[in-house]
C-alpha cells in the first residue's frame, strides 16, 4: 500500500529537505524499511538496535500513536514522524 | 479579588465576553503564571498574558539580550541589548501593564531551585531552549501539581501540548527520554522568527483557557504546526501507566538536574574527544585522524580546524563512502550535537570507532583556541 510519511524537521536532512515523502508497506516495519531504501540512515534514527522506537521520537499512523512497528499502515494512511523539539 | 475602575476600562473587551466577564477577569487578576525561558516563546506569551491582565507574571531567564535575538523575541527592543532578559523584560511587560506584578528570576532552573520558585505559581509556561530544562519543568509541575503548557520549535515547525495533573499525559509520557545534542538547536539549525510568535501565542491561549476554566484545553492531544505549508496536525496521546514521573509506579520523586546519557546519545563504538584530547591526537602528526567538519558550507567558510575536510550532515549520507572505513575519523560541528549524529551514521555505515569532538568547535575555542571564529 502507498501512503505519506511526513518527516520531522531534524530528519529532513536524510530527506533533501522534504518534510513529506510517499512509503510503501501494509505496516510501520515495511514503512520505515522502504523509507531506508531511499533514505539511508533514516531508520536509525528512529528505531534502536533492538527494534524499539527511540524514546525522543513519536509515530503515528494518522492521529493514532504507534507504540511498536507492527501497526498496520493502510492506502492513504499518513505516518507522521514526530521528535522531540529543543527549541525556544 | 476585583477589578477598579481602571481595570475595567482595560479590560473592556474581556469583560464583553460572556466566557470570560468581570469572573474570569477577576481570576485572571488573582493568577499566578510562570514563564520559563524569555525567549522565542516566552515572548509572545508573556507580552499576552501580561496585557491580558495576568496578576502575577514570572520570568526565568539567566541569559543576557543578543542581537541575533531580536529576529524573534519580541519581548526585547534594540535599547535592551546585553541586559538581563529576566530583568529586560520585566521593565517592558511593567510598561505594558502597570496593573499587573512582573517578577523577574535571573537564574538557571536546577534541580536544587525548581521546586521552590514553582510552587510560587500556579501555572507553568515552558519556552525553554532546552530538554533539559523541559524534563526538568515538566517532572517539578507533575511533582507540584501544576499545570503545564509546554512548546518547542525548530526551523519551520513547532509543537505543543498543555499537562493538567490528573487529566492526561505529562511531557515525559509523550517523549519519556532524550538528550540535548540528539536535536539541533534553533542557533545551529535557524529558526522562522515568527514562528514562535504562533506558539507562544497559543501557550498564553492555553494559559487563559485554563485559568478561566473556559474551552477544551489542549490535554491528551499534540499539536503540531507546520508553517511552511500552513498546516497544523493534532496527535492523541495517552498517558503513560510506566511514565517515570507521572506513571503507576514512578522512579522520578524528585527534580533531576539531567538525563543519564541514554545508548541512543551515545552509542556504542562512538569515542567521544575533549578538546584537549582532540589537540593530543593532532599533535601526534604522521598518526592524526581525518576531521570531518559536518557544519554547513557557510559555517565552514567561517572558519574551521585545518585540515578539516567539510561534509555537511544534509550530504553525509549520500558522501559517506568518502570516509576511508578504518580511519577512525573525529567529526566535528559547532557544538557536539549534529557530530554526534554523524558519527552514529557513520557506524552504521560501516566506520570503525568514529569520534565526536565533544562540545564541537565553541569547546575547541573555549578550551585549546579563542582565536578560531565559530559561525
Amino acid at each position: 500500500m502507498s501512503c505519506t510519511v511526513r518527516i520531522a524537521s531534524p530528519l529532513q536532512s536524510y530527506t533533501a529537505g522534504a518534510a513529506r515523502v510517499d512509503g510503501r508497506g501494509d505496516t510501520l516495519a515495511e514503512v520505515l524499511g522502504d523509507l531506508e531504501q531511499r533514505f539511508p540512515g533514516i531508520r536509525f534514527r528512529m528505531i534502536d538496535e533492538q527494534g524499539r522506537i527511540r524514546p525522543h521520537m513519536r509515530l503515528f499512523v494518522n492521529t493514532d500513536e504507534a507504540r511498536d512497528l507492527t501497526a498496520a499502515v493502510h492506502g492513504g494512511d499518513t505516518v507522521h514522524v514526530i521528535c522531540a523539539l529543543s527549541g525556544g | 479579588m476585583t477589578l477598579s475602575a481602571l481595570e475595567r476600562a482595560r479590560y473592556q473587551r474581556h469583560l464583553s465576553l460572556q466566557e470570560i466577564g468581570a469572573a474570569g477577569q477577576e481570576k485572571l487578576k488573582a493568577a499566578r503564571v510562570v514563564i520559563v525561558g524569555a525567549g522565542g516563546l516566552g515572548s509572545p506569551a508573556a507580552l499576552y498574558l501580561a496585557a491580558a491582565g495576568c496578576g502575577t507574571l514570572g520570568l526565568v531567564d539567566f541569559d543576557r539580550v543578543d542581537v541575533s535575538n531580536l529576529q524573534r523575541q519580541v519581548l526585547f527592543d534594540t535599547a535592551a541589548l546585553e541586559q538581563m532578559k529576566a530583568e529586560a523584560g520585566r521593565a517592558r511587560l511593567a510598561a505594558l501593564n502597570p496593573e499587573i506584578r512582573v517578577v523577574s528570576h535571573a537564574l538557571e532552573l536546577k534541580a536544587a531551585n525548581v521546586r521552590a520558585l514553582l510552587a510560587d505559581y500556579d501555572l507553568v509556561v515552558d519556552g525553554s531552549d532546552r530538554l533539559s530544562t523541559r524534563y526538568l519543568v515538566n517532572d517539578a509541575c507533575v511533582l507540584l501539581g501544576r499545570p503545564l503548557v509546554s512548546a518547542a520549535i525548530h526551523r519551520f515547525e513547532g509543537q505543543v501540548m498543555t499537562y493538567v495533573p490528573g487529566r492526561g499525559p505529562c511531557y515525559r509520557c509523550l517523549f519519556p527520554q532524550a538528550s540535548d545534542g540528539m536535536v539541533a538547536n534553533c542557533a545551529e539549525a535557524g529558526v522562522l522568527g515568527v514562528l514562535p510568535g504562533v506558539l507562544g501565542t497559543l501557550q498564553a491561549t492555553e494559559a487563559i483557557k485554563l485559568i478561566t476554566g473556559v474551552g477544551t484545553p489542549l490535554t491528551g492531544r499534540l499539536l503540531t504546526y507546520d508553517a511552511l505549508e500552513l498546516r497544523f496536525n493534532e496527535f492523541r496521546v495517552e498517558r503513560r501507566r510506566d511514565c517515570a514521573v507521572c506513571g503507576d509506579a514512578p522512579t522520578i520523586t524528585e527534580p533531576r538536574d539531567r538525563e543519564a546519557p541514554s545508548a541512543s546519545a551515545a552509542p556504542d563504538g562512538v569515542r567521544r574527544l575533549t578538546p584537549q584530547a582532540l589537540r593530543a591526537l593532532l599533535a601526534a602528526g604522521a598518526t592524526a585522524p581525518p576531521l570531518i567538519d559536518v557544519r554547513e558550507r557557510w559555517e565552514y567558510d567561517t572558519g574551521h580546524l585545518p585540515g578539516a575536510v567539510n561534509i555537511p550532515m544534509s550530504e553525509l549520507p549520500q558522501r559517506i563512502a568518502e570516509i576511508p572505513r578504518a580511519s577512525q575519523p573525529v567529526f566535528i560541528c559547532r557544538s557536539g550535537g549534529r557530530s554526534m549524529r554523524a558519527c552514529t551514521m557513520a557506524l552504521k555505515s560501516g566506520v570503525a570507532t568514529p569520534a565526536n569532538l565533544e562540545g564541537g568547535l565553541l569547546g575547541w575555542a573555549a578550551d585549546v583556541d579563542p582565536t578560531l571564529p565559530v559561525a
